[in-house]
């Protein structure tokens, strides 16, 4: 009875992993469509009222959810406050400390930081082009995700259960 | 005071701030900070031409670096150049406080207008100042039994009439002892008369004031009068044509107009196109002159729609 109560908890607990990893990547896939909306949020809001960037991050920043509401608010602030002699340096910073906790991956992460580069300069048109540029990028990162994400999920959790049932059958 | 220096001193490149910090400067007193890449960095304090260091000579004078200029245009902008693009096409932008950032470059050209500026070589920070009571001694020679006369202030560069005018709407829409308080509608176009900041005046314009902030004057005022029926309005620097147009409609409209325009004396102010018809056809009742040779903000003269002069030597 014991074998058999073990056995389950075993197979459980494996397909649960498995299921798990699907759970993150579905996660991870909303966390890149989240970030896309934030910068689609910020070029409305330049193409509408061409704002300075700090004020364009406080408005966006009162209608997301966070860690993105507190990222936005520091960019904001030290805007407000001139913290730094380039604005790279803020974007940069910035998400290195508030978006931390999203784990994306290297290339995503240099993709949104690297967007700060063009921030601030040249006219409102190229700053535009430049969130558009930054848009198009992502989507292709999101497609790529997405297109992966399925065989992945399917994968992962038969992974799980054969995972399982092989432990089951060694410790057996 | 401590505001402004804050203020002025964010705006500036680090290297520059602590210069400044070191010298102890009563910002009361300070006019400009001309900065040319290249060149030794200048101040206009106390009405002088000074180079910083105040204390060192010739040899040891901080000259001004390329990247100390991008960094003051960084900070001007809050690092957003492109959202003051409209300003800068004019060679100027303004900041909180009212203080005047002028900048100079080379000038990118679309369809033979100005499009914007780049290689920015040349920023000149003139600093506003807010003198509460300046218009103490003008405000009897613009009133007429409790009514605000059609006034337009001429003066050259750097002679106050914005500091002028800035506290005659103050006056006028707060009330003293010889006017009742009238509401006054502001078109501040370069945000400098009220030194708005997120739409909110930083400098003192009155109880009864609307402040219609970066809009263009023409249309501002006519604007106001359709939205705010205001009894005053106030505009400074008027020189395009539409703008007199507008300003010419507004005193049909029963308004009384209180302008600001470049010039050294009424004769130059007479020759100008358009404005000068109307001089010609006496539409304002007063006319100050202001000049500095003393001292800025100095009033050389008052003058009625004749011509005929009320005071001089203020």
């Amino acid at each position: 009875m014991l074998r058999f109560v073990g056995s389950i908890l075993i197979i459980t607990a494996t397909t649960g992993g498995g299921i798990l990893y699907g759970m993150e990547l579905q996660h991870y896939l909303e966390q890149l469509l989240y970030i896309r909306h934030i910068v689609y949020m910020l070029r409305g809001e330049l193409t509408y009222s061409a704002a300075p960037l700090g004020e364009l991050c406080g408005r966006v920043a009162g209608r997301v959810k966070e860690p993105y509401r507190s990222w936005l608010r520091a960019v904001e602030q030290q805007v407000e406050n001139r913290e730094s002699d380039a604005f790279l340096k803020i974007w940069m910073r910035t998400i290195d400390r508030y978006l931390k906790e999203l784990h994306l991956k290297t290339m995503h992460s240099i993709q949104l930081k690297e967007l700060g580069s063009c921030l601030g300069q040249m006219d409102g048109e190229m700053q535009s082009q430049s969130l558009k540029l930054y848009l198009d990028r992502l989507e292709l990162e999101i497609e790529k995700v997405r297109e992966g994400m399925g065989s992945k999920k399917r994968i992962g959790n038969c992974l799980g259960v054969m995972s399982g049932v092989f432990l089951v059958v060694l410790l057996l | 005071m401590e505001r402004k220096q804050q203020q002025i001193f964010g705006i500036l490149a680090k290297s520059v701030r602590q210069l400044l910090e070191q010298e102890g400067l009563d910002m009361g007193q300070l006019q400009e900070i001309r900065m040319r890449i290249g060149k030794p960095l200048l101040l206009i304090y106390q009405n002088e031409e000074r180079f910083l260091p105040f204390t060192k000579g010739k040899h040891q004078r901080h000259i001004v670096t390329r990247e100390e200029i991008r960094e003051t245009l960084d900070y001007v902008s809050h690092y957003s150049l492109y959202a003051y693009e409209r300003d800068i096409r004019q060679g100027f932008l303004t900041v909180e406080g009212g203080h005047r950032i002028g900048v100079m470059g080379k000038v990118i050209m679309e369809q033979n207008t100005i499009k914007n500026l780049q290689y920015i070589s040349s920023v000149n920070v003139r600093v506003s100042h807010e003198i509460r009571g300046c218009a103490d001694h003008i405000l009897p020679y613009i009133t007429k039994e409790g009514e605000i006369c059609h006034t337009l202030i001429i003066s050259p560069p750097r002679c106050g009439k914005t500091t002028l005018l800035r506290d005659l709407i103050r006056q006028i829409s707060d009330g003293n002892m010889e006017i009742p308080g009238h509401s006054v509608g502001v078109v501040d176009e370069r945000s400098e008369l009220g030194g708005c900041y997120h739409g909110v005046a930083q400098n003192d314009l009155g109880i009864r004031t609307d402040i219609l902030d970066g809009c263009p004057k023409a249309e501002g005022m006519l604007l106001l009068i359709r939205s705010m029926a205001p009894q005053v309005i106030a505009v400074d620097e008027i020189g395009a044509k539409e703008d007199i147009h507008a300003l010419e409609y507004a005193m049909q409209c029963g308004c009384r107009m209180i302008a600001t325009v470049h010039g050294k004396d009424m004769k130059e102010a007479a020759e100008k196109p358009v404005l000068g018809e109307l001089i010609q056809k006496r539409r304002f009742q007063r006319y100050i002159v202001l000049g500095n040779r003393q001292r800025p903000g100095e009033i050389r003269a008052v003058y009625d729609e004749r011509g005929s002069v009320l005071c001089c030597g203020l």
